[in-house]
């Protein structure tokens, strides 16, 4: 089974970025359905700054590298998204230290450790209608092809972005229970939260990038992904 | 869209610039992380009360900045809670040996922002506390919702706060008095017409020109309600009600009320709505004893109002009375 290598990461790093700034007013749509409307542009101006930064930084490792996006991150992106996203770039990058491949166990660890900071700092659970509604079941996805020993990197992506799409439909009649939009009761419900969009489109993007056949169905995908 | 900006991506510093320059005695600007402090804080001897939120709630919050009021404030992009390294670098600027009190307004950006920049001052051994505000009674509070939303009352929180702080009083003394004008303080707002960010360039939210939206949040976040528009005694009884019916105020309380303006109604139309919810007041057997009406916590240029009441007692009268000065100003 191929490991994935720093090199990936970084590709992975910078299809985010892309998939962010083309999406940035989109997102801000979204969230202004149910929320402030700052989503999109909160987001986007940190990964405007990762974008130009990227070739520039350190890339002795993918902790190395992560850490210094999440420092990116803190520095440049306000609302809810700094340190939602800040705080997992920076737990993922604290258990690659010093590596430069992980095997598929390790990328799963990492994720995971990702999404245990990311509930830690925001306190949100599964079926909060937040963007933990998709990458947890991403993330279980993975730990169970990690546990399978699946070869195929490919499938294992494709099946994680499935999971995400899915997450929009699922949480779509939901109420949200955390986040701007929960102090709207009843209302949120009937529009997708755009964090489980964000994730939905990227794992998409990231299908893309690495040439990895997959149809998205539902039509916040079929509108935004390239 | 028509709004006077440059580069919207520059509105918030622009603005900033323009309260320092206008106030070359009192304020100092650090524009790397959008922060505005008191040139003369921080003292050792003094806690600093500071803040830190989203953009677009002028005079909230960097024009409340000023003695005996906050000693410094850092803004984030419009409607957006500002990175974790301005909270963290507004901390830093301002510690003093007495401590640091940072009031923060409940919402999630905002208090993750915060509890993140005070995790970083503490590995500092930066002597620092936080207090939420939650004054907003349009949100109910319930297991699973983040709560309450910090809206006008923000102001009293600061002014009391602010006078304890100039007074000398310690970290915990102060938090104290937070709490209690937070306990005594409910708000509810209604809104007439949405807002536009300028680095969005578009309504946030699209309201009938015959239509009004009941317990509208700061940030244009949709309401309880939305219905036909009514006269204002009306709405002003509307917010009355369930204002007063929160804690509930009771006859022979004394209290402040306030008629704040959300950004893009006139003066006058907000003293039609003070004139009823003063008379409301004295009905109920309320002592206004404070009165505020005009801009404290704005939502841009939204047409729209919010009424606070504010149960008093003696220490929170002399708090309230005591002297201040803020970038605004009209003398």
């Amino acid at each position: 089974m191929a490991d994935i290598t720093i090199g990936d990461v970084e590709r992975a790093v910078k299809t985010t970025a892309t998939t962010v700034l083309r999406n940035e007013h989109y997102f801000s749509d979204l969230d202004g359905l149910a929320g402030d409307g700052d989503f999109g542009t909160s987001l986007a101006t940190g990964f405007r700054v990762i974008d130009a930064e990227l070739p520039g930084i350190d890339k002795s490792a993918i902790g190395a590298m992560l850490l210094k996006i999440s420092m990116l991150v803190s520095k440049h992106v306000g609302g809810s998204s700094g340190p939602i996203w800040g705080t997992g770039f920076m737990k993922a990058a604290m258990v690659s230290k010093g590596k430069e491949t992980v095997t598929l166990v390790e990328l799963a660890d990492m994720v995971n450790t990702a999404v245990e900071g990311i509930m830690a700092r925001g306190g949100a659970q599964l079926g909060d209608k937040t963007l933990l509604d998709a990458l947890i079941p991403v993330t279980e996805k993975l730990k169970a092809h990690a546990a399978a020993g699946t070869a195929d990197l490919g499938l294992v992506l494709k099946e994680c972005a499935d999971e995400a799409e899915n997450a929009i439909d699922a949480t779509r009649g939901l109420v949200a229970h955390r986040g701007r939009a929960s102090q709207v009761g009843d209302r949120s419900a009937g529009t997708p939260d755009p964090g489980i969009v964000a994730i939905a489109t990227i794992l998409q993007d990231w299908c893309t990038e690495f040439g990895v056949e997959r149809t998205p169905t539902v039509p916040e995908l079929l509108k935004q992904t390239v | 869209m028509k709004k006077f900006v440059n580069d919207p991506a520059n509105f918030v510093p622009e603005f900033m610039k323009g309260v320092v320059l206008a106030n070359p005695d009192l304020l100092e600007f650090v524009p790397e992380f959008q922060m505005i402090k008191r040139k003369d804080r921080p003292v050792a001897d003094k806690v600093s009360v500071i803040q830190g939120s989203g953009s677009g709630h002028e005079p909230a919050h960097v024009m409340a900045v000023g003695p005996g009021m906050l000693d410094g404030a850092c803004q984030g992009a419009v409607f957006a809670a500002p990175p974790v390294d301005a909270c963290y670098e507004t901390i830093k600027a301002l510690a003093s040996d007495a401590g640091v009190l940072v009031l923060v307004n409940n919402y999630q950006g905002d208090r993750m922002a915060w509890e993140t920049a005070i995790e970083l001052a503490e590995a500092e051994d930066i002597k620092v506390k936080s207090f939420i505000i939650n004054d907003d009674v349009a949100v109910k509070d319930s297991l699973y919702t983040v709560g309450r939303r910090g809206v006008a009352g923000n102001f009293f929180v600061i002014k009391a706060c602010g006078a304890a702080a100039a007074q000398g009083k310690s970290l915990d003394e102060i938090l104290a008095i937070a709490e209690k004008v937070n306990n005594n303080v409910r708000t509810m707002g209604v809104a007439l017409t949405s807002c536009i960010p300028p680095a969005k360039g578009t309504t946030i939210f699209d309201l009938g020109d015959d239509e009004m939206e009941v317990g509208v949040g700061i940030h244009g976040e949709p309401g309880r309600r939305r219905e036909k528009i009514h006269p204002a005694n009306q709405i002003v009884d509307e917010l009355f009600d369930a204002v007063a019916q929160d804690i509930p105020y009771k006859s022979g309380d004394r209290v402040a009320l306030m008629v704040n303006g959300l950004g893009g109604t006139p003066i006058s139309e907000l003293y039609v709505l003070y004139a009823h919810a003063h008379e409301r007041c004295e009905q109920a057997g309320y002592t206004v004893v404070r009165n505020y009406v005009g801009e404290y916590c704005t939502s841009l240029e939204m047409a729209g109002a919010s009424l606070t009441l504010l149960k008093l007692d003696s220490e929170l009268e002399a708090y309230l009375a005591a002297p201040a000065e803020v970038a605004v100003r009209i003398f």
